[in-house]
Formats: structure tokens, sequence, C-alpha cells
């Protein structure tokens, strides 16, 4: 599984953004992973979900299987609650590798 | 003479149109420019608006009242209450500091510009800390305050950030948020967001100034100065007096922000960059203040809040904040004050001309004509008067059935 995130806005507004493979990450968080990406049921969520307030994250996931690919932009807070856990495994995962 | 009742119909600039026209080419905004009766329309509208919003908002209180929650590293706000008004403090960093913060940017707002909090109707400040494991932010939500603790999980050598309510600047900055969504109502995209996230800035910079009683040659004016951990390289997150020389980091990069408008950038992320085109008019604003001398939060600052409150729509440009906070001056101090020629002199500064021929001064010193006697003055201009008027009784009609 291959899941592309970016991160941007935000108080400072930095632009971060990391790509994973499940084949080379860490056993670990590649198996935590696709266990997130099932509990937020990601494929089935639309393709745009959008927050309102100002410095607030947002975050544009792409997740690609064998079978199937979706992308979604979603706003911090708007988020659904089953897919903030993946939200927050990739943001911690990506910290500290900025787009520079 | 007439000059004062000049300065009561030009409360309703042309310029203020340009949410209509933002997008259209220089003929199509002329055109709606000329169409005073829409802008009247649009304002009762907005008015209406803002005071749908301000009957959704769960509490109104009155007198400075204060709520703390934390939420512990959860991401359900609001969290549990650690500590509300009155309350001794707690010993948590974090929760103390929103607090303090919370309660410096009431008392910026209410005693320099009388606002009695964030919807100008005594809004409970509600605020949540310990938001979430590692988080790097600080945000408005619509309804309150959030804040990250940075990198607390990581090893102090591999840090970032420090905890968001660090600076109280930043305190200040999100509180404002809450305050342009129930005025100006700036548009979070393009133009429109860099102006909504400079106010946020100015005002942010001011609440600070203000509580270190400094004036604007003295003050730093650095946004979030002690977020960056002493791993990095950086002062803060943005400096208003320079800004793009905050930080330069291996791990960060450079400060991205502008000062002027050669440099704006038109990018794809960040809401088409309102964090980073937001130097122009945070340089804008810092240009004034030093122009003006003394305490930016007394005049600089007023005028910026007048504006905010009274003059710019949620589709305003750069533009549109300039020539506002210019006639602004004008009827605040004077049409071709000293105060209005700071104004002009700030914009300049970022590269942005204001078109001096109406001056907006309310006829009270010996420059207060200039407006009517520029060749600016619309004959349309009382019978917008009369048209708001009519709107805004026809808005009371309405809603008094």
């Amino acid at each position: 599984m291959k899941i592309s995130y970016r991160r941007t806005g935000g108080f400072a507004g930095m632009l971060i953004s990391h790509s994973f493979d499940t084949d080379t990450l860490p056993k670990t968080d590649a198996e935590e992973l696709v266990k997130l990406v099932s509990a937020a049921d990601f494929f089935a969520l639309p393709s745009k979900i959008t927050a309102t307030g100002a410095d607030q994250f947002q975050y544009t996931l792409t997740v690609e299987t064998a079978e199937q690919q979706h992308t979604l932009e979603v706003g911090e807070t708007s988020a659904p609650e089953n897919l903030r856990p993946l939200l927050e495994k990739l943001r911690l995962l990506a910290r500290g590798k900025p787009d520079l | 003479m007439s000059h004062q009742f000049y300065s009561i119909e030009c409360i309703i600039p042309p310029h203020i149109q340009n949410n209509i026209a933002e997008k259209g080419t220089p003929e199509q905004r002329k055109k709606v420019m000329g169409s005073i009766s829409q802008s009247a329309a649009i304002r009762a509208q907005r008015v209406l608006l803002t005071e749908t919003k301000a009957l959704v908002e769960p509490v109104t209180v009155g007198g400075k009242q204060r709520n703390i929650f934390n939420l512990n590293f959860g991401s359900n706000l609001p969290g549990i209450l650690a500590r509300s008004e009155g309350a001794p403090p707690t010993g948590d960093p974090a929760v103390d500091e929103a607090y303090e913060g919370a309660g410096a940017t009431y008392d910026l707002y209410q005693q320099e510009y009388q606002r009695e909090s964030i919807d100008g109707k005594g809004m409970r400040l509600d605020s949540t800390v310990h938001y979430m494991k590692g988080y790097d932010n600080a945000f408005w939500n619509g309804r309150q305050m959030v804040y990250g603790d940075g990198d607390e999980d990581l090893p102090e050598p591999q840090r970032i950030f420090n905890r968001f309510t660090i600076a109280l600047d930043i305190i200040g900055h999100e509180l404002t948020h809450g305050v342009t969504q129930f005025e100006a109502g700036l548009v979070y995209r393009d133009q429109s967001g860099a102006l909504n996230e400079s106010f946020s800035d100015v005002f942010g910079s001011l609440v600070k100034q203000r509580q270190r009683n400094q004036t604007a040659a003295e003050a730093d004016w650095i946004i979030g100065e002690g977020l960056l951990s002493p791993n990095i390289n950086g002062i803060g997150i943005r400096s208003m007096k320079a800004p793009g020389t905050a930080y330069n980091d291996p791990l960060l990069g450079k400060d991205p922000q502008p000062a002027h408008m050669s440099d704006y950038k038109t990018i794809d992320y960040d809401n088409g960059g309102v964090h980073i085109n937001s130097g122009i008019p945070n340089h804008a604003f810092y240009a004034t203040a030093m122009e003006m001398g003394g305490y930016a939060w007394q005049k600089a600052g007023q005028i910026w809040y007048v504006t905010l409150r009274d003059r710019l729509t949620s589709t305003s440009v750069f533009a549109d904040a300039a020539q506002q906070t210019y006639l602004v001056a004008g009827n605040l101090f004077g049409g071709g004050s000293l105060e209005q020629q700071a104004v002009r002199a700030g914009w300049q500064a970022v590269g942005i001309q204001i078109d001096a021929g109406d001056s907006g001064g309310n006829g009270g010193g010996t420059g207060g004509d200039t407006g009517s006697g520029g060749g600016t003055t619309s004959p349309g201009c009382s019978t917008a008067l009369v048209q708001l008027l009519d709107n805004v009784k026809a808005l009371i009609e309405n809603r008094s059935r």
C-alpha cells in the first residue's frame, strides 16, 4: 500500500509532504497504517471535506492499493472521528520532513 | 458647511464594493463600484449575517469570561475544564498561558477599542490546550482557540516546536481570527485570506507590545517568538519588521514571506499562501506605526481596528485595506493629518499606492475639505445614503415581523 501525505496551512503556514510505502516501512508502522486506513473506511470517504475557522491544517491523502486508489482533502476539525488516528499517525511519521 | 454631511455620506465609500468585483477587469470593477445601492444592500445583509452568527454562538456572558479546557492529548473538543474566570493559576504552563493571554487580548480590545470580546457582545473566551500528541499548531475552529504542545513527545534534541501558548502574540492572533469572523468576515483564501492573517498578526503583536509597554521603535515585531526550539535557527515564525527573515534552517527552510508587492507569491497551497503574502500588509502596518511613532496600538491600531470592524468585506483585497485605512485615518485624525500621511507612507513602503483624491477628512481641520474638493465626489453619494437608510429601515421592519 502506498500513501502520499501532504499537509498545508497551520499557524506557521509550512508545507510538509511525504510518501510512504508499506513495503519499505518498518513492519509495526506498516501494519498500523493498513489497520488505520481500514478503520477510517478511507475508500468510502468523499474527496473533499472542508473545515471553517483559521490556521487549521489541511491534509491531502492519496492511498493506493493493488485494487483501488482514492484521494481525500480534509481540514483538521472536519475529519471524521475514525479518520483522525490515521492523520495523527501520518503527521507524526512525516514530522521533520518538510517539503523545501 | 456641507463638510460634515459629506463625511457622513462617505462612511460607505465606493471602494467597499470591491467584494463584488474582485476578479473583474478594471472596467467591470469601475462599473460595479458605481453602484452604491448594491453596496448598501450587501452591507445590510452582512449585518443580518453577523447577527445570525452571534445567535448561534453558544455562550455570551458579558465581561471578561475565560474558560481553559485540557484535552490531555486527545482530539474531542473542548476537553475538561481546567481553569475558569477568577480561578488561581494551575501550575500547568499551557493552561495558565492560555488564560493570561486571552485576558491580555481581551483587555487590548476592551480598554483601547471599547470592544466587548470576540463578538463585541461579551462572548465567552474558550480555549483548549494539550490538543493531540506532537501537535505543532494552534488554530481557531470558528468557536474557540486550540493549542498543541509542539514536539512535547520527542527528546529535547529532536524538537522543532515548543508549546504554542508560549508566545502571547499567538494567543492574540488566534483570538483575532474570531474578531475578524464577526466583523469583515474576510474569506480565508488568496488576498482576503492574507489580510485575515495579517490582522491576526497585527493585533497579536499589539497585545504583546502593550503588555511589554513598548513603543513601535522598541518592539521586536516578531510573531511566535520562543516557539522554535533551540535546535532551530530562527527567532520566530514571522517578522513584521523584516518579513522573510524570521528563520533560516536546514530542517525548516527559509521564512518565505515577501515584504513588497513586487515579491507577491502565487502559490497552490496554504489557501493561496495566506500565511505567506500576509507579510505585505504586515509590513505596511509596521511601516505606518514606525512613521507615527509612540505606542502602535494607540493610533495605528485604532485605524486598523476601525477598518476591520466597519470598512472591509469578505472579499476585500490589499488595495481595499490600503484605501480604507487611509480614509479611516482621515476620519479619525483629519484629512491630510500626519496620521493619514503615515498610513499612505506605510502602504507605499510595500508598493501599494493610495488614491489620495478622497482623504476622508471630517472637515474639522484645514485639510478636512480635501475630499469634498476632489474630483472623486460622486453625485450619487447622498442618494446612496438615503438608499442605505431605506435598506436598514426595511431590514428592521422585516426582522420585527
